[in-house]
């Protein structure tokens, strides 16, 4: 009478099989698919980073390192990049992988239903010199192509075609949205939407196991109560975040760690900087105030960065003085100065400007999106307050915030950037170059900031081989968007995880869990 | 007779109707699924080509009768976030919903009727009054708090229950049932509570007050007069009479149970349609949640529409042929 499916079965007996070392984590977000080209958020590529494997990966330093391929160089002066992959590797159903996977998920990753073709902007062509050999001819001389391809994650090109999932289908799912053959240390075992999703290891992985993990689940909880409660009670080993102001509580309970670093993404104020006129606020209708230098410089030296860390980040930020903060590649050190906090000097720019008494304007900022977003909104509606200018904060859900956003419905507004290759060029293409649709340049850039040298600069850094060269160039376009505050960088976000006593693991900053450098105790 | 169930059903079907054309008319209040579904790269040519192909670009009535065109065939649309039919996800989550439901609808019927007897009988003991002001609580806390309490208490000090999620679930062919393994049961008890607390106060007080009405009547004065046992006068005498109201309003309850059930789910991470639904808000998943609230108001405009007939069943003046009602 009692039918057991497969699933259940298999489910009972992982169970039983892995008491001693399973491990079992929870996060608030649910990777949305198994399918490592269809997507391109933290929460899917992170998890699948377990499954799938790229040609590089990023090693506990976020430098990349081999995987699929054992060593790349370039070609000619910067035509390409040729990689020579690894041999002797298996997918996870037993097929071996070569050089036409390779060239089946390029195909596959940078089509037009893929989420991630973005990747593939730069590269003209991928040939395949030989079964382990692999060019990719890039448009332009492209040095931090590598870099730029580390959640690139190679899928078999028989199993993934034999499946009807040739291309991804983000829209309607396909066979990859709810399994994975990859060539990753670990291997999809069950795969519950939105419950659990549980994974072994691969034996026939080719790398050197470093964890002791028989079994890990996933299970997604929203509610940070809830996480909290789950960790403190033993039934997860690790969460992932923890809230910041439950971190000090945690940290002295027993049998339970927090884990604290710092995370890649960077928040920031916006401004309208095309906008003739104000929209919102006592000031609306007048003449827009943000388009002065003076002005934007007036909101940098108003806003206590510190304090704001003080209080709201329980001291587990760090000031940001740029776009990208100083993990990143490209950081400009040269740059590391934030306008210091200074309310007189605040209000003298205002005056200079023609606003000793100061104005009225809106400030748009999401409630949902970041560490306690909209507390720091409204730490900075006081703190301009002390130098005369009223924001009138409007806070709103993420799913709304964008489209506000894109309809320019804001005079100053909050955004934290990521740099999706860790590299300073990126926040510079999507930040700081003038919007152009064409070219795909400036799709963040909400508030229209243009300056030509930038714009002249930019193609010239993305094809710089020379790294000093490079560095010289990113060095002079900080330099400008710092002097003209573009934006008002404020601090690196903080990446707080909580784990029990018994588990060791390295937290890295792009908030990736990986779950092969887990042991458990 | 026959003219008035005709016309009950009419009226339903056109509630239901108004329902979905208010909650279309919401969407896009909720937000705007597009940047949840593009990455960071994404271009505005990107966004345009999915609203389009979304078929989000459309005025929110167009996509009401698409939705509709969908639904009279059975095809709720393709979920936004997990690319699976809608049919299929809720499906697969609605067990979790219904037996969370039905132990909480047992658990607030059992002790609701119990304790209100016990407190109508001892209406003065010390007990009686603990249990009262107990339950005062019980209908003032908010949900969340209560269930973040008892995790707190009976999961993080106690180490006695699990604090979230269902525990091991049996597959018995498309229905997953908590109910045959020890985890699993085990997972039920506080979600339940949680969930029952409140239906369970309110029976209770409503059989209290029906039993202290009864108590009084001339006919329990003469069953004590011809000596019967307090046990008889109270259970089959006193409870019996009691419990009309009590069942009209259980039934009405039962629909509210499963559709606060949100709530308890959200902080019990209990993988039913409640937390579903949350979870469709968050993402702006619309077929998700044009899909669920299609569902509540099917349930609600079907529990009233038995009501009303079943009301024309008892009480014959409502049979008019004339439609004079």
């Amino acid at each position: 009478m009692l039918r057991l499916t497969a699933a259940t079965a298999l489910g009972l007996c992982l169970a039983t099989a892995a008491a001693a070392e399973s491990f079992k984590w929870a996060g608030t977000t649910d990777p949305q698919t198994m399918d490592p080209h269809a997507v391109n958020s933290a929460p899917v590529l992170g998890f699948l980073n377990n499954v799938y494997e790229g040609l590089v990966r990023r090693g506990k330093d976020m430098a990349i390192e081999p995987a699929l391929a054992t060593s790349w160089e370039p070609i000619g002066d910067g035509e390409g990049w040729r990689f020579n992959l690894r041999r002797d590797v298996k997918f996870h159903d037993g097929s071996d992988f070569d050089a036409d996977d390779v060239i089946f998920s390029y195909d596959r990753a940078s089509s037009e239903a893929a989420d991630v073709k973005g990747w593939f902007a730069p590269v003209a062509d991928v040939l395949k010199v030989d079964e382990f050999t692999v060019d990719v001819m890039t448009k332009a001389p492209n040095p931090i192509f590598p870099d730029s391809i580390a959640n690139w994650m190679i899928m078999d090109a028989a199993w993934t075609s034999q499946r009807d999932a040739a291309l991804p289908d983000k829209e309607n799912g396909n066979a990859a949205t709810l399994n994975a053959n990859g060539t990753g240390a670990f291997m999809l075992a069950d795969r519950q939407p939105g419950l659990q999703t549980t994974l072994v290891p691969f034996d026939g992985w080719w790398g050197e196991a470093e964890h002791n993990i028989s079994q890990a689940t996933f299970t997604p909880i929203q509610n940070p109560a809830t996480a909290v409660a789950a960790l403190l009670s033993g039934e997860v080993d690790l969460i992932n975040p923890v809230p910041i102001q439950d971190a000090v509580r945690l940290a002295e309970s027993e049998g339970v760690q927090v884990i604290q670093g710092i995370e890649a993404r960077v928040i920031m104020l916006g401004f309208a900087h095309e906008a003739e006129t104000l929209k919102y606020g006592a000031n609306a209708g007048d003449p827009n105030p943000f388009r002065d230098v003076r002005v934007r410089e007036a909101v940098a030296r108003a806003v206590n960065v510190p304090a704001i860390l003080q209080t709201i980040m329980r001291g587990n930020a760090e000031p940001a003085s740029q776009l990208v903060s100083p993990a990143m590649r490209g950081f400009s050190a040269a740059n590391d100065s934030r306008p210091e906090f200074d309310v007189d000097a605040a209000k003298a720019l205002l005056t200079e400007a023609g606003y000793p008494d100061g104005f009225g304007f809106g400030l748009k900022c999401p409630n949902n999106r970041y560490l306690n977003d909209e507390s720091v909104c409204q730490a900075v509606v006081s703190m301009l307050a002390q130098i005369g200018i009223t924001a009138e904060l409007d806070a709103m859900p993420v799913q709304n915030y964008w489209p506000e956003l894109r309809a320019d419905n804001y005079d100053m507004y909050l955004l934290g950037w990521s740099p999706g290759t860790f590299d300073h060029e990126h926040p510079i293409r999507f930040l700081a170059s003038t919007p152009n649709a064409e070219k795909k340049l400036g799709s963040w850039n909400f508030g229209g900031y243009s300056n030509a040298r930038i714009d002249e600069l930019l193609p010239m850094i993305q094809s710089e081989i020379d790294d000093g060269a490079r560095q010289a160039m990113l060095d002079e376009v900080t330099t400008l968007y710092q002097g003209e505050h573009a934006y008002v960088t404020m601090y690196v976000q903080p990446l707080v995880w909580g784990a029990g006593d018994n588990i060791a693991l390295t937290q890295r900053p792009d908030n990736f869990f990986i779950l092969r450098w887990v042991t458990v105790n | 007779m026959l003219n008035y169930i005709i016309r009950r059903v009419f009226q339903s079907v056109l509630v239901l109707l108004v329902v979905g054309l208010v909650a279309f008319s919401m969407f896009r209040f909720v937000g705007d699924p597009i940047d949840n579904m593009l990455g960071q790269e994404r271009t505005q040519a990107d966004i345009e080509r999915l609203r389009t192909q979304l078929g989000l670009d459309q005025p929110f009535p167009v996509q009401y009768l698409k939705f509709l065109e969908g639904a009279a065939q059975g095809n709720f649309g393709v979920s936004y976030r997990q690319g699976r039919p809608v049919a299929e996800i809720i499906a697969e989550r609605a067990p979790a919903t219904l037996e969370l439901a039905a132990v909480s609808g047992f658990f607030a019927i059992f002790f609701g009727i119990v304790l209100g007897v016990f407190t109508a009988i001892r209406r003065d003991g010390w007990a009686s009054n603990v249990i009262m002001t107990v339950s005062l609580i019980g209908v003032s806390l908010p949900t969340f708090l209560i269930g973040i309490l008892l995790i707190y208490i009976f999961s993080v000090e106690l180490d006695m229950l699990p604090s979230f999620g269902r525990g091991e679930v049996v597959d018995l062919g498309g229905w997953t049932t908590g109910f045959l393994t020890a985890s699993g049961l085990k997972a039920l008890i506080l979600p339940s509570i949680t969930l029952g607390l409140y239906q369970m106060t309110l029976i209770m007080r409503l059989v209290r007050a029906e039993m202290l009405e009864v108590l009084r009547q001339d006919y329990i004065n003469f069953a004590r007069a011809r000596g019967l046992s307090e046990r008889v006068v109270n259970f089959r005498h006193a409870l019996k009479n009691t419990l009309v109201p009590v069942i009209t309003v259980t039934g009405l309850q039962l629909g509210s149970i499963i559709a606060f059930a949100i709530i308890t789910e959200t902080v019990f991470q209990w993988p039913g349609v409640g937390l579903l639904f949350i979870n469709a808000i968050q993402f702006v998943d619309i077929p998700v949640m044009a899909a669920y609230l299609m569902l509540i108001s099917v349930m609600f405009v079907g529990i009233n529409l038995a009501v009303d007939l079943l009301y024309v069943a008892i009480d014959p003046r409502l049979r008019s042929e004339g439609g004079t009602v």
